[in-house]
């Protein structure tokens, strides 16, 4: 397990090491800055809660932290390979499964990074310019629920299903990176079905055929859930029925990335 | 934990077969890699010493056949096959937005046992150290090739398998990495398998020399072996004459002579060129001298391969 660990933390490496990873993290922080900063200085702004401010923020820079991890988690496997570095990293005393994992699971924790980044400095920069006091019905209708939850809570639901949406998108990625050992089609493919993905849904959603609950596209804006207790998207169509479906759409993508590099031959 | 086979060969290729589509690029290869030899492996473009390389280190499946390794399968065991082997495929990319150093650091954290002093060590012993802190980005093709080596033998593998590591090399580079491998071979009982089509380069660094053509194994042959071969009729001498084409007509092909440059060569051994040089001398031609010309494995090598053809 130890030894595993240092897998990871090569991966980790070959992330942090690069200046592409730091100049998203820099244009998530100026993001946060600018927004809060306008929003509260300029002519006629300034009042408002810093929860509805956050709130904002988070529906605007969420897709940013997507997008930024799909570009990196694009980048994890077929780079290797453009680079030609993969021969020496499968040459080593590990399975080429533990090596993709290695893989993974720091494309995840690069994604929670940016996102604790995001729910961090959005709570922070707006705690201190607009403060977070108010009355808590209010705030909670100012963020759309009617949940009777703190908002707190709220925030770090709606963070949390954000985060599964991202996985999903991430994980389609790293799939696409790994098949096709393309870098390019992976971003371009998955940013299609993130911004294409909307307004595909809403067309979908007008359709009342059965299997159109069944589709990976649906299912991708949990968020929905948060308006109140047993919300439905579809008829019959609950939080319950759409995490199965992304579940089950998750693994049939992870058995297919693992399977394709298991098998691959390696000749760059 | 030391496996040998019966012959004492550290690692053998077993009916070793690659198919992509319905072309055979390597076709039922057996090796066996004796222990503590620099073995060679030549061929000409194209004749698969890449992918049998790459099929050795399990980047590329076998169609049949398996490669074995201190006693384990490539194929079933990979984890314990790959455990002793030290390699560099084709060229020696490395992360280039790293320093040299941190790309050994992360190599070394793969496989245990590999300390800092052991890095400082290799370093010193590829010749990098003044550089070994820049990014190898700003490497030239023979420092990345060094820093590949380092790489390649930083964990002490039993196996180490270099494809075509003098490419890229300065001369002086050559010459140490030759040095070094018959020393590792030597004093450290390491088995080197190293491919190329510089054959001068094979004659002088490997005790044992593997062909393949087209996929095919066409023939193993110890190097010393080369240089017995004059006496059974391999040899040719070459004659320096005044008039070659008069010494030509005068021989009228015995000893298969032949026009070559400033004069004429035959086939044959030492009593042959007695024999040539006493009919020119009573045909009144003057001999301004006589050379052996020993075949080279790279003159062997064109004659069984057929020259430059790629396959
Ligand atoms: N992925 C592949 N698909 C189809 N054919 C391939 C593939 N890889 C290699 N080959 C073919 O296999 C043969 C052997 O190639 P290989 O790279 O092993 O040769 P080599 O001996 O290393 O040559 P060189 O001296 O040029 O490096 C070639 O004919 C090549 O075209
Ligand atoms: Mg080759």
């Amino acid at each position: 397990m130890f030894d595993f660990l240092q897998l990871v933390a090569n991966e980790n490496l070959k992330i942090y090491r690069r200046i592409r990873t730091w100049i998203m993290f820099g244009i998530l922080v100026i993001l946060v800055l600018a927004i809060s900063l306008i929003a509260r200085y300029m002519p006629g702004g300034g009042d408002g809660s810093g929860w509805s401010m956050m709130m904002t923020e988070t529906f605007l820079l969420f897709i940013m932290v997507t997008i930024f991890t799909v570009v990196v988690s694009a980048e994890t496997v077929a780079g290797e390979f453009t680079s030609g570095t993969i021969k020496l990293l499968l040459i080593r005393p590990w399975s080429r499964s533990k090596i993709l994992l290695s893989k993974y699971i720091s494309v995840m924790l690069f994604a929670f990074a940016l996102a604790a980044t995001l729910f961090v400095l959005g709570f922070g920069v707006n705690a201190l310019l607009f403060g977070m006091g108010g009355a808590r019905e209010e705030i909670l209708a100012a963020l759309g629920t009617n949940r009777d939850i703190s908002p707190f809570s709220y925030m770090l639901a709606y963070y949390g299903f954000e985060f599964i949406s991202l996985i999903m998108i991430v994980t389609v990625s790293f799939m696409i990176s790994t098949v096709f050992r393309s870098g390019g089609l992976a971003i371009g493919l998955s940013l299609f079905f993130l911004m294409g993905g909307s307004v595909v849904t809403m067309l979908l959603m007008q359709l009342d055929y059965a299997w159109v609950d069944y589709l990976l596209l649906i299912h991708l804006d949990l968020t929905n859930y948060l308006i109140e207790p047993g919300f439905e998207l579809r008829d019959g169509v609950t939080l319950g029925f759409s995490l199965g479906v992304l579940a089950a759409y998750y693994v049939l993508i992870i058995a297919v990335t693992w399977l394709v590099f298991n098998k691959r031959d390696v000749a760059t | 934990m030391e496996k040998l086979a019966p012959n004492g060969s550290i690692v053998q290729l077993k009916n070793v077969t690659k198919r992509i589509g319905r072309r055979t690029i390597i076709d039922d290869l057996s090796l066996d890699l004796p222990e503590a030899q620099v073995f060679g492996f030549l061929g000409p473009n194209g004749s698969g010493k890449t992918t049998t390389i790459r099929m050795m280190v399990g980047l590329m499946a076998m169609t049949e056949g398996d490669v074995i390794i201190r006693g384990h399968s490539v194929r079933d065991e990979f984890e314990k096959a790959i455990r002793h082997v030290g390699a560099i495929v084709e060229n020696p990319e490395m992360y280039k937005y790293l320093s040299g150093y941190d790309n050994l650091l992360m190599f070394s954290r793969m496989i245990p046992g590999i300390t800092r002093q052991r890095i400082d060590e290799v370093v010193e012993l590829v010749g990098l150290k003044g550089r070994i802190h820049d990014k190898v980005r700003t490497y030239s093709l023979g420092m990345r090739q060094r820093l590949g080596v380092a790489q390649a033998i930083m964990h002490k593998p039993t196996l180490l398998i270099l494809d075509e590591p003098t490419n890229g090399l300065d001369p002086a580079g050559i010459r140490e990495l030759r040095d070094y491998l018959r020393k590792l071979a030597k004093e450290e009982g390491i088995t080197v398998f190293v491919s190329s089509h510089l054959l001068s380069e094979m004659e002088l660094m490997c005790d044992r020399v593997a062909i393949i053509q087209a996929g095919k194994l066409i023939d193993v042959r110890d190097i010393g072996q080369t240089a017995d071969a004059d006496g059974a009729g391999g040899a040719a001498f070459f004659f320096d004459v005044d008039k070659p084409e008069d010494a030509l007509a005068l021989l009228a092909g015995a000893h298969g002579a032949q026009a070559a440059e400033g004069g004429l060569a035959i086939v044959g051994g030492r009593e042959a060129a007695a024999d040539v040089n006493a009919l020119l001398v009573r045909g009144g031609l003057r001999v301004y001298g006589i050379r052996m010309q020993n075949k080279s494995l790279e003159d062997q090598f064109l004659e069984m391969t057929g020259g430059e053809r790629i396959v």
